[in-house]
């Protein structure tokens, strides 16, 4: 640990964690469920991936004031600080992969934004991890925008909403950017949307599927919460937070 | 056979990184080094030293042992397993009061740091480079 972060930087980094962490978990719902071999593996792998994150980025935040029990799981639902695109469990897996590939690349830039010292290293660590994730889900969203337009449209429509607000809203640009302001990031929220938005206008570009299906303008900066990079009151549910503090195979760890 | 002797230890390099060894070490050190290098990968037929993982060690007058590790895998299913390791065998050691160990990330672990005589060893176990 260097010098302390600002209350900002703790939250920012916070989300981050959180939804790496319940990413991890809906990988790990899926990873026996996929159409192919290669998709479970793979998935398993990001699962470990991202799991690995979370506990460097639950360390980081141990130095920063937040007990390592609580952040493991011992919290209400209500304070995860997750991209609320995650709350849910995924109905298909089409919907699963374009929200992953939505929520990886999304934290991924707000983890390569950071240019605090206490990141050296460690993001460009997770950025090896992450190059290797996007290229893979990247692949399957293409092929699904060709096979499952209509869902992938869906799921985009449904899931970019909650994925910006993760971001962060538009009115943030540098000069108001409190995490650029005070220089631990060197990308304000304007733009890492507009890089975000960008990269699917070109993941798409040569398919069907049309992106405007998707608001790409919200949160509203009124109505959104800084400390939760969301709006409004969502959550996961308890039962998800048993399954990751193991309270749900409690009987079993016991037998 | 891992590198153990002063001499083994020496020879320590890790090519153009900033990592390992540098000659300056106590002898109190030099023997930390030395244990951590009989610490086998849970995965890989090599040490802890070998696979590049130690980056620093440090003995304090109090007789505190400062060990620097970063992991290949980030979400090394092992990790745990390798804190336990590394104060078990440190704990031992006369002259170690205590065992902090810091995981690091800079420079970022690499293939490139492994020498030659680990490359070797991972060859004659059927695994590439």
């Amino acid at each position: 640990m260097t010098e302390n972060w600002s209350d900002d930087a703790v939250e920012y980094v916070q989300a981050i964690a959180d939804t790496k962490l319940i990413l991890s978990h809906r990988y790990t719902e899926w990873m026996l469920s996929g159409p192919v071999l290669e998709d479970d593996i793979a998935g398993a792998s990001a699962a470990q991936d991202e799991i690995g994150h979370v506990r460097q980025l639950f360390e980081k935040l141990s130095n920063h004031g937040r007990a390592l029990s609580w952040l493991q799981g011992d919290r209400p639902p209500e304070k995860f600080a997750n991209a609320a695109c995650l709350d849910d469990e995924f109905d298909s897996w089409v919907e699963f992969v374009t929200v992953a590939d939505l929520t990886e690349r999304a934290a991924w830039y707000l983890i390569d934004s950071i240019v605090h010292e206490d990141f050296t290293g460690l993001g460009e660590r997770i950025g090896q991890d992450e190059y290797f994730h996007l290229e893979h889900l990247d692949g399957s969203l293409e092929r699904h925008a060709d096979e499952n337009t209509e869902e992938v449209e869906a799921a985009l429509e449904a899931a970019v909403p909650g994925v910006l607000a993760f971001i962060g809203p538009a009115t943030l640009d540098a000069d108001s950017d409190p995490l650029v302001q005070s220089g631990f990031t060197d990308r304000s929220a304007v733009d890492v949307r507009e890089g975000f938005k960008a990269q699917y206008e070109s993941i798409f570009e040569d398919t069907d599927v049309d992106i405007s299906v998707a608001d790409w303008d919200v949160p509203d900066s009124d109505e959104w919460d800084s400390k939760r990079r969301r709006v409004g009151e969502g959550h996961i549910s308890s039962e998800l937070v048993d399954a990751l503090t193991g309270v749900k195979n409690a009987e079993f760890a016991r037998a | 056979m891992s590198k153990s002797s002063k001499t083994e230890i020496d020879e320590m390099g890790f090519g153009p990184f900033d990592i390992g060894p540098d000659g300056t070490e106590s002898e109190l050190e030099q023997a930390v080094w030395a244990n951590l290098d009989e610490i086998p990968d849970p995965h890989i037929p090599l040490s802890l030293v070998e696979m590049a993982m130690i980056y620093d060690v440090d003995v304090d007058r109090d007789g505190v042992a400062q060990v620097d590790v970063s992991f290949p895998c980030m979400g090394c299913p092992a990790y745990e397993f390798i804190h336990d390791d590394i104060r078990g065998c440190l704990r031992t050691m006369d002259g170690i009061t205590d065992v902090e160990i810091d995981v690091v990330w800079d420079p970022v672990w690499t293939k490139d740091m492994l020498d030659d005589e680990a490359r070797e060893k991972l060859r004659e176990s059927g695994i590439a480079l």
